[in-house]
């Protein structure tokens, strides 16, 4: 069975799985925290993570050709599909950026035009974090990516077709490989800056790029596991046997520790430095998200590691299978840790500001403008700060929207505000809930949805082409692997 | 791994060998009369190794004020010889270890001197930071051990001390590491000499004699040290990095640093690799075992490091204005254009904008242009560490406390120095222990050897696929 067949019980089973999916978004929207943070965070959060796999399976892909290795090469077209989600990743991403560009959703705290006016650090950032940029890089990059990934996959399907001793495709392929490394070493950092590490608008750290990087190959070589499996399961793969999975094995483990030094590398530089600006990122998540924050040591760490450390354990299905599972979790997970108190701090930090606004302007209508240039009234704004706290969690959608767009008209005004802005700029432990301080229900089930989504593409693109390359050079070498 | 090889692989091992060829090429020149080329080498070597002494002696004479370090800058050349040191000695690791679990066949032919290279840096790199104390007995001070001084211990939280244990556990791991390989190699060696040179091999060799048992063991022993040096290799640059990016100094205090000097260490070590195996394989007529095509894949780990370490460079810069935080920006603004602006367009030029002549295959397989650039990148990769160190230090907090620093000749004889103490070790090591691994390279014989593989080979690769494992076991 060289040819993936899909058939449409898988279809309905995971058309079903989409269906779940999006009844989850939807009741995650209707019972939603303030400006729907936790719907937008989940939508960011899980188009980034499939598109990131998709990503790093190209860029995997292209080092592997590289590297004259040989073995993977029976289920290289496994990547290649995986890749092709990348034009799916496009679309979901400009969903991301749509929402920047127009205002419906209020993830980036850098993309509310209040919040910089009175903010230094985010007008120094703007030539970075703005609109245009974030339209034209984070379209651009993907853009690029999936020209790559068309342009590597179109490569070894000819091979498949003309190929002959010449190897001409293979070498092709070697090029092309070539020059997506590097345009993929710099973009991709990039990318990571401007849709996840500025979602904590004020912090930085240089080594974030890399640690979401391998964070997202780790992800992918369990999902490769998984797939492989499953697979085989269905008769397709014979040809992938457990030499191949004992390998995969063998990278799991080893990125997985490699995983654990970036994420080591970073937490302790910031920890011993102890440096304010950069210690908040990780005193947030210890003091306030803790769950999220040690589960995605255990998950990412410790269980792989003394899971993957014996030899028998990476050529046993049950164990493999097992530990793919929790490290896709686990990663999955640790994009939510990244993503969710940034996003949340800065919905909570807009819709205080707005609230401000809004109960100001109730007293003294349009002429606050003038008001507010006095001092008495500066004061009066900031000890109303307090009992608005607990209110503006419990906004209610339309009224959120109302307050939003008061914020939008009341940009000018909003200048006057420095000193109360300052005062009261998210000093408090939210209370927690589930969806952000851990993974609710409704956040595993679209998880699920974007997975199936994925899997769906993904098998789309499987059964346009043979599972097992033929005329590659180094299919030969694949088959008789063994380690 | 299979015993199938791709036809796109070319050989490995070039000259239609046989394994007693293999034993006669790399073993002869241990057996004869040093050539002139060599003593001249050595001569000059030793010349260098005396300065070293000298200077060294000097230092401790006359103190550390024979030095140009100052308040401001209390780190120069020492430290940056230090960690450049320390840089080289990451290659042969990573080739001995990592390319070992990566299965990549072209290691054999340049592990064993990448490995020995790999000691004589360390041994060179760990004699700055006692050189550095001025009075050199105190490097007892840095160990632990229940002592008379009371409560006074070492600093637990000091990542200087962690170095200590770091590059200590780095120098053994690797030198068992390149002493299990030459075991059975010194053997063989053993048994092709007479006399005092029969003596000395069979001690070196520690009673070796190839039966079935000693290489089960010599094998399983090679994966756990593999495993072991693994992690090391990351370890023992990551925790150098440690000793900058612990700090809260601007410039120094980045959370990429730690693999980012591990890529610039591999980087530095594959540069000096390829300088000393130009060398030996033209001197020691080994260009059938280090071939083109090593030479080229090499070319091919500098291009990826060295973009590697481009890529953080700018990341550095990015996040310096992106941060917005004042003393971070004007950290970077005074490496690239402060007062040595130099060094910093040295490092660039060297490490990151020279190495991408290598995306071009002529230039990869060029003798001539990977010589030059492999001296290139050790001179851009030192530096790098001076640029880190000095340019930074030079610039305080205080304006007041600004200052340039120079070096003395104390300063500049000590690193020539060390270079002559590594070129002493090497060409020892070069006289007396086979240069390539033997054992290594016959294990890969009939699956690299043009004789089996590649337009050259007499039978098509096909045919003998099982003929060559049983041989591949056999050959022992």
């Amino acid at each position: 069975m060289n040819q993936f067949v899909f058939e449409g019980k898988q279809k309905n089973v995971l058309f079903g799985l989409m269906a779940l999916g999006v009844v989850c978004m939807l009741l995650t929207w209707f019972q939603d925290d303030v400006y729907h943070t936790r719907f937008w965070t989940n939508f960011l959060h899980n188009s980034f993570f499939f598109t990131g796999i998709a990503f790093i399976s190209l860029f995997l892909y292209c080092g592997k050709v590289l590297m004259y290795s040989g073995w993977h090469t029976v289920f290289k077209r496994v990547w290649e599909a995986s890749a092709q989600f990348l034009s799916v990743g496009l679309i979901l991403l400009a969903v991301i950026v749509g929402g920047v560009y127009f205002g419906y959703h209020h993830l980036y705290h850098w993309a509310d035009a209040n919040s910089v006016a009175n903010d230094e650090l985010l007008q120094h950032k703007s030539k970075f974090l703005n609109k245009g940029w974030f339209l034209l890089a984070t379209l651009g990059f993907g853009g690029v990516w999936y020209f790559w990934a068309r342009k590597m996959r179109s490569i070894s399907l000819d091979q498949d077709k003309h190929g002959d001793s010449t190897y001409s495709y293979y070498k092709l392929a070697k090029k092309w490989g070539a020059i997506f490394l590097p345009i993929a070493g710099f973009s991709s950092a990039a990318f990571i800056w401007q849709l996840i590490m500025s979602l904590d608008a004020h912090w930085y750290s240089t080594l974030f790029a890399w640690y979401a990087t391998v964070s997202l190959l780790v992800s992918l070589l369990a999902f490769t596991i998984l797939l492989l499996v499953y697979l085989k399961s269905k008769g397709y793969y014979h040809q992938v046997t457990i030499e191949h999975l004992h390998d995969l094995g063998k990278y799991l483990f080893a990125f997985s520790i490699f995983w654990t030094y970036l994420w080591f590398s970073q937490f302790m530089l910031i920890w011993y430095g102890n440096v304010g600006e950069e210690t908040t990122y990780f005193k947030t998540r210890m003091e306030e998200y803790p769950i999220n924050f040690w589960a995605n040591f255990a998950m990412n760490f410790i269980l792989p590691f003394f899971i993957l450390l014996r030899n028998d354990t990476k050529r046993k299905y049950g164990s493999l299978v097992f530990i793919s599972i929790i490290v896709l979790l686990g990663h999955w997970l640790d994009f939510f840790q990244m993503i969710k108190p940034g996003a949340r701090h800065t919905a909570h930090e807009l819709i205080e500001a707005s609230a401000n606004h809004h109960s100001s302007n109730l007293e003294s209508d349009v002429k606050k403008v003038l008001i507010s240039n006095t001092e008495p009234t500066k004061t009066i704004v900031s000890e109303e700060v307090k009992p608005e706290e607990h209110k503006a969690e419990e906004v209610k959608v339309g009224e959120t929207h109302a307050t939003a767009n008061h914020a939008e008209n009341a940009h000018m005004e909003s200048a006057n505000h420095d000193g109360a802005e300052a005062g009261h700029e998210g000093h408090h432990t939210p209370e927690f809930k589930v969806g952000f301080n851990i993974p609710g229900l409704l956040d595993l089930g679209t998880f699920v949805g974007f997975g199936a989504m994925f899997v769906f593409f993904l098998f789309i693109q499987l059964s346009k082409a043979p599972l097992v390359p033929i005329n590659d050079p180094y299919l030969e070498e694949s088959l008789h692997h063994h380690v | 791994m299979g015993a199938y090889v791709s036809p796109v692989r070319e050989p490995l091992i070039i000259g239609n060998k046989t394994y007693h060829q293999i034993t006669e090429d790399i073993c002869s020149p241990t057996e004869k009369t040093p050539t002139k080329q060599f003593v001249i080498g050595f001569i000059l070597a030793a010349t260098f190794l005396a300065l070293y002494v000298f200077s060294v002696t000097w230092t401790v004479w006359v103190g550390i004020g024979s030095w140009n370090l100052n308040r401001t800058i209390g780190w120069g050349w020492d430290i940056t010889n230090f960690v450049w040191w320390v840089g080289i000695g990451h290659a042969g690791t990573l080739i001995s270890a990592i390319l070992l679990l990566f299965r990549q066949k072209w290691r054999t032919g340049v592990n064993r001197a990448a490995e020995a290279m790999t000691i004589f840096a360390v041994i060179c790199a760990g004699q700055f930071p006692i050189i550095h104390m001025g009075r050199v007995w105190m490097a007892i001070f840095i160990f632990p051990y229940p002592n008379t001084r009371g409560p006074l211990w070492t600093n637990f939280n000091s990542p200087l001390f962690w170095d200590v244990f770091a590059i200590s556990t780095y120098f053994t791991v690797s030198l068992l590491f390149w002493y299990t390989g030459l075991v059975p190699d010194f053997a063989t060696v053993r048994d092709r000499a007479s006399g005092w040179r029969r003596k000395l091999y069979s001690n070196l060799a520690f009673g070796w004699t190839g039966s079935a048992k000693h290489w089960q063991r010599w094998e399983s022993l090679s994966l756990v040290l593999a495993g072991l040096s693994t992690p090391l290799v990351l370890s023992v640059h990551t925790i150098v990095s440690f000793d900058f990016a612990t700090s809260v100094i601007p410039g120094w205090h980045t959370t990429i640093f730690p693999p980012y000097f591990v890529a610039g260490a591999i980087f530095s070590g594959f540069a000096m690799v390829q300088t000393l195996m130009l060398v030996c394989r033209k001197t020691m007529k080994l260009e059938d075992y280090i071939t083109l095509e090593h030479i080229e894949s090499m070319n091919k780990v500098i291009l990826l490091t060295g973009t590697i370490v481009g890529v953080a460079y700018l990341t550095e810069l990015f996040i310096a204005w992106y941060s917005g935080y004042l003393y971070e920006q004007f950290a970077f603004y005074n490496r690239v254009f402060g007062p040595y602006w130099w060094s910093y367009f040295g490092m660039m030029g060297c490490n990151v904008i020279s190495p991408q002549i290598f995306w071009v295959k002529k230039f990869r397989r060029s003798i001539f242009i990977t010589f030059f650039m492999s001296i290139f990148i050790n001179i851009g990769m030192w530096f790098e560490r001076f640029v880190i160190i000095a340019t930074t230090l030079a610039r305080d907090y205080l304006p007041s406390s600004w200052s340039y620093y120079s070096p003395t000749w104390v300063e500049i004889c000590l690193f020539l120095g060390s270079l002559g103490l590594f070129f002493t070790c090497f060409l020892i090591f070069a006289r007396f222990a086979p240069v390539v691994a033997i054992a290594e390279i016959k294990s890969i014989l009939k699956t690299a050897g043009d004789n089996y593989i590649g337009p050259n080979a007499v039978h098509a690769p096909h045919h003998d696929t099982h003929s060559v494992e049983e041989d591949n076991h056999s050959h022992h």
